[in-house]
């Protein structure tokens, strides 16, 4: 029964996103803008799968994901800030004329062809996650320890990338791209194909990722969240688990950074500030950790919100986030899907009851068949 | 009507004084006269030029300073130019020196320096082709300024050249100095000068000693200087390159000494604001990231103590609302504490993941709400008792706020340590530290003692918030700046020990300042992230582990 | 020999948990070890299966050596160990826990691509039944009772089929009817594999003692023999009775 409704679920999902959505836009209901809007947010759904991989899933709490997110967009954005730079004839991009640059870095280069850029965008990322966890896991750092030190990681690199000499545009970031692939940036036909490559693009991740955790991998995985001594005294090599999911979720925080920024048109090291990186998490949290369905609903509300909010009443956002935080965590454990989980199992209830003949059901009644309920949905 | 009767009564006055004074003093009075009320520019000219033509004397100098830095005044009729600056409220005020008729500090009714705004001044206008008469004085003449900072600058920048005019004017200006540092400056520009026009490799090989003892800020600089110079007799050469080389590892030293001290100092902030969070950790398994607001609520608790002050009690000593502001501070974060302990924390208690994005949510709200009520940027008044530094030596001086905080950490752990080791509830909260249930069963009260801590751990954040208004501004975020850094000190320190917390925020404290020194701030910082990350390999468990059983829980 | 171990000393802050200087297992043999509480058992079977590294010593499994070796290591050589507390995989299912224990290749990319075969199924049955879980399958590890656990946790050793278990409090929180149940799992599963148990009901000693009994007090082998050698032995009653503990009283 909880197998077809979610089934129900994700199809009404993928219909509304790739044909609901851009038949309004094509009737002149949708704006582009709102379009591009959702593309970015499918973008964040993209990197919140990895989180919930590495966290919902492993237990591994992560908080440098807007870093590897960011990797992602800068290797794409050096790539089309080239791009720019050579539709309008410079030899050197802006930033780099303003800081006297003489040439090009050696380690822009590559980002000259759209391929490479690409594979680096996936590349860099990984590379960065195997190493961090290798040392990271080699020490079974773990737990809080494993939260702190990641946090401090992308703090050092946010210091980092905001420095001049870092070549990477400092505070400004990278911005006024023009094209990608030959298509103008700022078309609505590309902007359209940009959304629907993200929602194609959550899909493969989601459809891989669930794949992935159905498999022995991903229970081996949940298996290190429940007892991590003794998934290695039953002979599994946990730091190899770990790095794998690490790399994983780096990879796709990288892929959703490299869609994300042709649709935004700038990059700049805010976006792995600490803060992103605890409001990625909150995504998860919020949306239900150790559900896939969660980390994208929680990713597409958390950001639905902030839209809503910061065009309402700009000042209030920290609130609405600071309390949505506490409530999450103090009330909705298992976040927006538990919820839904919770309340569609009490419906059931009722209904049974009504069905069996029961006048009208206590609230006794429910509250007895309700832990039940609840958890033999969670075992799915 | 008024103004031109008496400006006839000047220029008649003026004309009887240039024709009739002989003696040299009348002619400097008079001179100064012409240029402070002109007949007609010729005539300031003139007198401009009789002026610095005339034999050296300090009170001439005096006045062709203030003409030569455009700081002529006038005052009650009287020409006056500004001494030292101070910072009062919202202006700054100035020491006024008179110049004409006689030379004195002006006093005020009560006997004291007259402290005055530039705007309750009358500005001189002289011309600048007026002041380019002073041209030849001009590279030295700051040496008569009135304001100290100034003439040690002026000091600094005479150059060893056979000027005779400033030889001569050199010991004046040394003879009436009063400013330490200025008559350093001065000294060591005096040594250099005669080190200059020296005769014999003998009288040099004395000056350059005195050049050293001395000590001044450019006695390097100048003893290599010398020491290229063409002509120098080879032997005092060598000896003058010799001597600085010295200084240069004597400067060097000091150099490290500063840097220690500032780590000591960064040092002490972080154990503030860790030792909260480790008892904290320890005690109940939070990871609290509001705890760098309970340092932004000490802050702000600090700043409302002044405006207290300052505005309603109107207190003019600065040092009484310090001197509140610290249990103040403390309590104010205190009692923050104990309220969301109550509303949020305790429900969390032994789940630090859920804890820590709980209290991220916390400190978001927080930071809103001080942006809401204070604005974006206040700053605290420096109280007058820990403004200035100790001079250890010439090039060493360790600022006094800076001491204080060492100090108040000292004072702190000292209590802390005490409260623990000494009292039933140290006891109380050691035991639930290391057994919850165990100590629920025998009867203590752990809700009692988890607050209690949480009210210590809070309330010596907000203790450092104070005094980090000593050394920074207040901001609503500030305490997100902290709370990364501290957190890796209770992490390397290892969870739930003092001593760690304690070893490990003053070798975070001094590795970032030494780092920092030898590259930029930014690559210090992340360089002692690297070095943590690599010591974390040989201590995942921090600098003093458990073993055994108690490892385990 | 299936184990050999020769003078093993390791100590925590100063204290001396544990100083042995020889100690040997046949194949196929149950021992049973008991002592006083902190009498360094348990410290014993976590040097074993590499969970704390001994200061001194040597250990020869099946003849080579496992210090240095970390616990996957040791476990791929053939040692399972099942703890004091209950640790099993408790969000997943029965079946999934002891599918993840099965010995197979258990690197990241056969976990990827592990198909469950039907042979493979019946083998996870077959051990489920004989240590009577066969009934809850499907039900989550974390919703079991104590003595489900207990057992779960000893099908996970088994069925990575090692040569040595290390057993530690089997029968702690079990009723008298699946401490029973147990003993008899034990003895059976001491037909196949050499077996080390920690345990302090006596009761139970005396079931599953079918060969050789070791006595360790304050981190050192006191006796080893026979259970009613080790049952008379004054020195042991006197070590037992020191500490108030009066189960061999009454047997």
């Amino acid at each position: 029964m909880p197998d077809k409704s979610s089934k129900l679920v994700t199809l009404l999902f993928v219909l509304f996103f790739a044909i609901v959505l851009p038949a309004g836009h094509l009737m002149g209901i949708v704006s582009i803008n709102t379009i591009s809007l959702w593309g970015r947010y499918c973008c964040f759904a993209i990197a919140a799968l990895g989180i919930d991989l590495i966290w919902g899933y492993t237990g591994i709490m992560s908080m440098c994901q807007a870093f590897f997110f960011c990797l992602g967009g800068y290797c794409m954005g050096m790539h089309l800030l080239l791009k720019a730079t050579a539709l309008q004839g410079q030899e050197l991009p802006d930033f780099m004329v303003w800081n006297n640059f003489s040439s090009l870095p050696a380690f822009w280069q590559p980002f000259h062809g759209f391929v490479p850029a690409v594979v680096l965008a996936l590349l860099v990322p990984a590379v960065i996650a195997f190493v961090i966890g290798f040392f990271v896991f080699r020490s079974r750092i773990k737990g809080v320890y494993m939260a702190i030190i990641t946090q401090a990681f992308a703090l050092g690199m946010y210091l980092l990338f905001l420095r001049n000499e870092t070549k990477l545009g400092g505070t400004n970031g990278l911005t006024n791209f023009k094209a990608v692939l030959g298509f103008d940036l700022s078309s609505s036909n590309t902007k359209l194909a940009l959304y629907f490559a993200t929602v194609a693009m959550l899909c493969i991740s989601y459809i891989l990722c669930r794949k992935m955790m159905a498999s022995k991998f991903g229970k081996v995985l949940q298996a290190i969240r429940d007892s991590e001594p003794r998934v290695g005294y039953t002979a599994y090599r946990v730091l190899n688990y770990k790095l794998a999911v690490f790399v994983v979720a780096a990879v796709l925080a990288g892929l959703a950074g490299m869609l994300y920024v042709p649709q935004t048109g700038i990059i700049t090291p805010g976006r792995m500030s600490v803060t992103s990186s605890v409001e990625m998490l909150m995504w998860v949290a919020l949306g239900g950790r150790g559900k896939l369905k969660g980390a994208i609903i929680g990713a597409l509300l958390v950001n639905c919100l902030y839209s809503l909010c910061t065009s309402l009443f700009p000042e209030g956002w920290l609130f609405v986030l600071g309390v949505l935080y506490i409530l999450t965590v103090l009330y909705f454990d298992k976040g927006f899907t538990g919820l839904f989980d919770k309340f569609a199992a009490l419906l059931r209830s009722r209904r049974k009851a009504v069905v069996e003949g029961v006048p009208s059901p206590h609230a006794e009644n429910t509250r007895v068949s309700h832990p039940a309920m609840a958890r033999s949905s969670e075992g799915n | 009507m008024n103004t031109g009767i008496r400006l006839i009564l000047c220029l008649l006055l003026s004309f009887l004084w240039l024709g009739t004074a002989y003696a040299s003093d009348d002619k400097v009075g008079s001179c100064m006269q012409q240029v402070l009320y002109p007949q007609n520019d010729e005539m300031r000219a003139q007198a401009l030029s009789a002026l610095a033509s005339l034999k050296p004397s300090s009170s001439v100098l005096r006045f062709l300073e203030a003409v030569n830095s455009n700081s002529l005044y006038l005052y009650k009729d009287k020409a006056v130019t500004l001494g030292s600056k101070k910072r009062n409220g919202a202006e700054d005020v100035y020491l006024i020196y008179q110049l004409y008729p006689e030379q004195m500090v002006l006093l005020d009714a009560d006997a004291q320096p007259l402290m005055l705004p530039v705007t309750a001044l009358q500005q001189v206008q002289i011309s600048r082709p007026h002041r380019l008469l002073l041209a030849p004085l001009s590279s030295w003449i700051g040496i008569f300024s009135m304001d100290p900072q100034k003439r040690t600058m002026a000091y600094g920048q005479v150059r060893a050249v056979s000027d005779t005019m400033l030889i001569n004017a050199l010991p004046l200006a040394l003879e009436n100095e009063t400013d330490a540092s200025a008559l350093r400056a001065g000294k060591e520009a005096w040594y250099a000068l005669r080190l200059n026009n020296a005769a014999s490799a003998q009288t040099a090989k004395l000056l350059i000693d005195s050049l050293e003892t001395n000590g001044g800020d450019n006695a390097t600089a100048r003893l290599r200087a010398y020491a290229k110079k063409a002509g120098v007799p080879q032997e005092a050469a060598v000896y003058a390159s010799a001597k600085a080389d010295k200084l240069d590892n004597h400067y060097a030293w000091l150099q490290r000494v500063q840097h220690l001290f500032s780590g000591i100092s960064l040092g002490s902030i972080l154990i503030l604001v860790s030792l909260g969070l480790a008892i904290v950790y320890g005690l109940a398994g939070i990871i609290n990231m509001a705890h760098g607001e309970f340092l932004m609520i000490g802050a702000y608790a600090t700043y409302c103590t002044e405006m207290l002050f300052s505005n309603v009690l109107h207190v003019q000593n600065s040092n009484w609302f310090f001197i509140t502001a610290l249990p103040v501070s403390f309590i104010a974060a205190g009692l923050m504490g104990l309220f969301l302990e109550w509303l949020i924390i305790r429900r969390l208690y032994a789940r630090p993941l859920e804890s820590l994005l709980a209290t991220w949510g916390v400190s978001l709200v927080l930071i809103q709400t001080a942006r809401t009520i204070f604005g974006d940027l206040t700053a605290v008044k420096l109280p007058d008792m820990l403004a200035g530094g100790w001079q250890v030596s010439p090039h060493l001086v360790l600022p006094y706020n800076r001491i204080f905080i060492i100090l108040l950490t000292i004072v702190v752990v000292v209590a802390l340590y005490g409260m623990l080791f000494r009292t039933r509830i140290g006891m109380q909260i050691r035991a639930v530290t290391q057994n919850r249930s165990m100590s629920a069963c025998l009867g203590i009260d752990t809700r009692r003692v988890d607050a209690f801590t949480f009210f210590i751990g809070a309330g010596l954040a907000g203790l450092a918030g104070c005094a980090m208004t000593l050394i920074g501004n207040v901001v609503p975020d500030m305490g997100q700046t902290y709370i990364v850094d501290s957190f890796l000190v209770v992490v390397t320190g290892g969870v739930g020990k003092l001593i760690g917390t304690i070893t490990a925020g003053l070798g975070i404290g001094i590795f970032s300042k030494v780092l920092e020194a030898l590259f930029q701030a930014v690559y210090g910082k992340v360089l002692i992230l690297l070095l943590i990350m690599i010591y974390m390999q040989f201590k995942p468990r921090g600098l003093f582990p458990d073993k055994g059983r108690i490892a385990e829980e | 020999m299936l184990l050999e171990v020769n003078n093993l000393s390791v100590s925590f802050g100063g204290v001396q948990a544990l100083n042995l200087s020889h100690f040997q297992l046949e194949d196929k043999e149950l021992r049973v070890v008991i002592g006083p509480n902190g009498a360094g058992k348990s410290t014993f079977m976590d040097i074993l299966c590499g969970k704390t590294k001994p200061d001194t010593g040597e250990i020869l499994f099946n003849g080579k050596a496992t210090n240095g070796l970390t616990e996957v290591e040791i476990a791929e050589l053939g040692i399972g160990r099942k703890f004091q507390k209950p640790s099993v995989f408790s969000s997943l299912t029965v079946f999934e826990n002891m599918t993840l224990a099965a010995r197979m290749k258990k690197d990241v990319f056969s976990s990827l691509f592990f198909r469950m075969t039907p042979a493979f199924k019946k083998r996870i049955v077959a051990v489920a039944e004989r240590v009577g879980l066969a009934g809850v399958l499907d039900k989550q590890a974390g919703a079991l009772s104590h003595g489900q656990k207990q057992w779960l946790e000893i099908a996970i050793v088994v069925l990575q089929d090692p040569k040595l278990l290390l057993i530690d409090e089997p029968a702690a929180g079990m009723s008298d009817r699946e401490t029973e149940r147990t003993g008899e799992l034990l003895l059976e599963l001491s037909k196949e594999h050499g077996v080390i148990v920690i345990e302090h009901d006596m009761h139970f000693v005396r079931q599953i003692a079918n060969n050789r009994v070791s006595v360790l007090v304050n981190g050192k082998l006191l006796m080893e023999g026979a259970f009613e050698e080790v049952r008379n032995d004054q020195r042991v009653i006197d070590c037992y009775l020191g500490r108030a503990n009066a189960q061999l009283e009454k047997l």
